[in-house]
């Protein structure tokens, strides 16, 4: 009786174990690395959905991590193993990676021809497109629209302009910007953004000057200057509290008029239409010391295809729907409240600073991340110098210090 | 010839036993570590195939290095401060609930709960507790204080002595109290009639005789205390700047986020040496002082 108790129950186990793998046949299993940005949280669903809808035999596993923290050592992780067949990172990410031999070469792939110029022009290493930009973010100083008008105060262009707002702003009980340094990767971006229009702007190879001996941080008054800059807001904001408050927090306090600037990107209008859907506000390159700078589009969600993946069928299938689903990429413009890169779709949610990106679009005022981004590298590098910056700014480093620093690590500065 | 057989028996039923660990420990811990020794004498940066050798470039490197110096400090204080003010309070907090206080019972688990929640919650719940929860008690009592501990390069350690020393207390309580416990009551009782006073049983008796837990307490906090890591990172990323980066999160940083594996290897190496030499030289001396107790 026992024994054929354990017969029945082996069989059963038997089956249950083979039937599944059988029923499988015929499934592709395509496994997507996804480092999201905070704006990024749910586009996996939707993508789900619409593969799932137009190619039932194909099956997306995802492994979504933190781009900032987690991307780049699940990359190294995977590149001793074998990596996935898409990564889902950044625009920066395809000269590091490309740059490695790890990635597809996506020449000639029909889907380019769904996304703009741009899009291909920012995914492509050394000539070759080995990723496709999805979105677009726009960097700068969100101001609170409506405060600025009741208070008869311009948009700056120049130091001395910004310093008579920041002057304003007091005068009437305002913070006049809100930061989050809690976040290490907030005060790197901001120090990158005022170095794309103080130092790369001007020396467009700093970069690779940097690493030649060429140039250097300490002996550069332009990023002398972009550091500086780091001073100027933290003696503007609610320094007790900014290395104690997260982004969140932060952008809640912007809609609620405590604050009247924030340097940042498009990842704070998700926040502030949360906040309050009817919050106005613009966005204006934060000024430099020539007073001509311009405001920054980074390349975000950026599709990127293992050289080595068994599966190019299937992927070039899912990256065709990616761009090519016209309501699928409605819907992920409009959750992430970013900047479309296809061609034919864009988001229909309000955007409040979207007549100011227009107007130094038309002027041609418009600079691409990728221009420090992809010569200063964030892991080891840039995140590092933030690190100094902070320090800096709590007293414990002194800017030379900290200048000095980044010198010192610049043979890791290379993506 | 019988009992040659039965040693053979024995030895081969103490080796089925022990190959499972054995393998576990080799695979897990060995062989890694052996691999992490290797990696150490190059510059590999983690992602390409060739390991560029370094020799003892590393090592070197270390020895110059201000930001090991700055994690090995913060590691240090975190450690002393834990150690200190774990043991006194975990051994006070278990004196008092040996005693027959009402509700002990819901006290000891009171005390006991932080410890069940990982490390990973525990830096978030303290993050939230001094930047919001303390300072809207703070703004609303009007005390005018900035309880933002993990604001400040100044207060940060302070704000995770407090979270660390919250969560564990109760832990080594537990420990300290099992101790107690099994102190024989004759010990006081032959104390009292020869008239010694509380105090004096104390520290004559309760003491000498908790010196086996002494030695867990002392050298589990202490060894814990060096390998924090996860506390740090759902809290301040070790900041602001690098005042909080202990020596594990700088070799996770430096060897993962920083691409340097190599010299991350290296760093992890030393931090093994260290933590073994600390290890030995706490233990012979609480095991010696325990002979001599």
């Amino acid at each position: 009786m026992k024994r054929s108790v354990a017969f029945a129950a082996g069989v059963a186990l038997a089956m249950a174990l083979a039937l599944p793998g059988a029923f499988a046949q015929g499934l592709t299993t395509v496994k997507i690395l996804d480092g999201q940005s905070t704006t990024d949280a749910g586009i996996e669903k939707l993508i789900d959905q619409a593969v799932a809808a137009k190619y039932p035999d194909i099956k997306l596993e995802w492994e979504i991590v933190g781009w900032g923290d987690a991307f780049q050592p699940k990359m190294q992780q995977y590149m001793q193993s074998g990596l996935p067949d898409i990564m889902i990172g950044k625009g920066q990410d395809v000269a590091t990676y490309a740059g490695l031999g790890v990635l597809a070469d996506l020449s000639g792939k029909p889907y380019l021809k769904n996304v703009l110029p741009a899009a291909v022009a920012s995914g492509s290493y050394k000539g070759k497109p080995y990723g496709v930009v999805f979105n677009a973010l726009y960097q700068g100083v969100y101001y609170n629209r409506k405060f600025f008008k009741d208070n008869n105060i311009a948009v700056p262009k120049t130091q001395a302009e910004l310093q008579k707002v920041i002057d304003r702003c007091k005068s009437l009980g305002v913070t006049p910007f809100a930061t989050h340094f809690k976040d290490l990767w907030s005060i790197g971006n901001i120090t990158m953004q005022f170095a794309i229009n103080d130092v790369f702007n001007k020396t467009p190879d700093w970069g690779d000057q940097l690493r030649a001996g060429k140039a250097s941080y300490a002996g550069s008054p332009e990023m002398k200057a972009s550091y500086g800059y780091n001073k100027l807001i933290y003696d503007n904001t609610w320094k007790d509290e900014t290395f104690s408050l997260e982004q969140t927090a932060c952008d809640a306090r912007m809609v609620q008029g405590k604050a009247a600037m924030k340097v940042s990107g498009s990842w704070s209008i998700q926040n502030f239409l949360d906040v309050n859907p009817d919050f106005d506000f613009g966005i204006f390159p934060f000024p430099n010391q020539s007073g001509n700078a311009k405001l920054i589009y980074e390349p975000n969600i950026t599709l990127m295809v293992s050289k080595t993946t068994k599966n190019m069928s299937a992927v070039d299938k899912v990256l065709s729907v990616i761009t090519g689903d016209k309501t699928l990429d409605q819907k992920i413009y409009d959750l992430t409240k970013t900047a479309s890169m296809v061609k034919g779709a864009g988001p229909t949610f309000k955007n409040p600073s979207q007549k100011d990106i227009d107007a130094y679009v038309a002027k041609n005022q418009l600079v691409d991340a990728g221009s420090g981004n992809n010569q200063l590298v964030w892991g080891g590098f840039q995140d590092e110098n933030a690190k100094d910056i902070a320090a800096w700014l709590q007293g414990q480093e002194t800017i030379d210090q900290a200048l000095q620093a980044a010198d010192a690590r610049k043979a890791s500065s290379k993506p | 010839m019988g009992r040659s057989s039965l040693g053979r028996g024995s030895a081969l039923q103490y080796a089925t036993l022990v190959l499972p660990g054995m393998l576990i420990f080799g695979i897990g811990v060995i062989v890694p570590m052996g691999l992490s020794l290797c990696y150490s004498f190059t510059s590999w940066n983690g992602f390409t195939h060739d390991l560029p050798r370094s020799g003892l470039a590393n090592y070197g490197h270390i020895l110059t290095d201000s930001h090991v110096r700055d994690a090995w400090w913060f590691t240090i204080r975190f450690a002393f401060w834990n150690t200190i003010v774990q043991n006194v309070f975990a051994l006070l907090f278990a004196v008092a609930l040996d005693g027959n206080l009402k509700g002990t019972k819901i006290y000891r688990t009171i005390f006991f709960m932080p410890c069940l929640v990982s490390s990973i919650v525990v830096g978030f719940i303290w993050l939230r507790m001094y930047s919001d929860v303390l300072p809207a008690i703070s703004t609303t009592l009007g005390l005018g204080l900035n309880p933002r501990l993990f604001g400040s390069a100044g207060t940060v350690l302070s704000g995770f002595l407090i979270a660390n020393n919250w969560q564990w207390i109760g832990y080594w309580m537990l420990i300290y109290l099992a101790a107690l416990q099994s102190v024989p009551m004759e010990l006081y009782e032959a104390a009292r009639v020869d008239g010694a006073s509380r105090a004096r049983q104390f520290f004559r008796i309760t003491i000498p005789m908790l010196a086996p837990a002494f030695t867990i307490c002392i050298v589990g906090i202490t060894i814990g205390s060096l390998k924090v890591y996860d506390l740090l990172v759902s809290s301040t990323g070790g900041g602001p700047g690098r005042a909080s980066t202990s020596i594990i999160y700088l070799i996770y940083d430096t060897a993962i986020s920083g691409r340097q594996y190599g010299y991350g290897s290296a760093l992890s190496m030393t931090l093994i040496l260290a933590l073994l030499a600390i290890a030995v030289v706490q233990l012979s001396v609480l095991r010696r002082r325990e002979i001599q107790l």
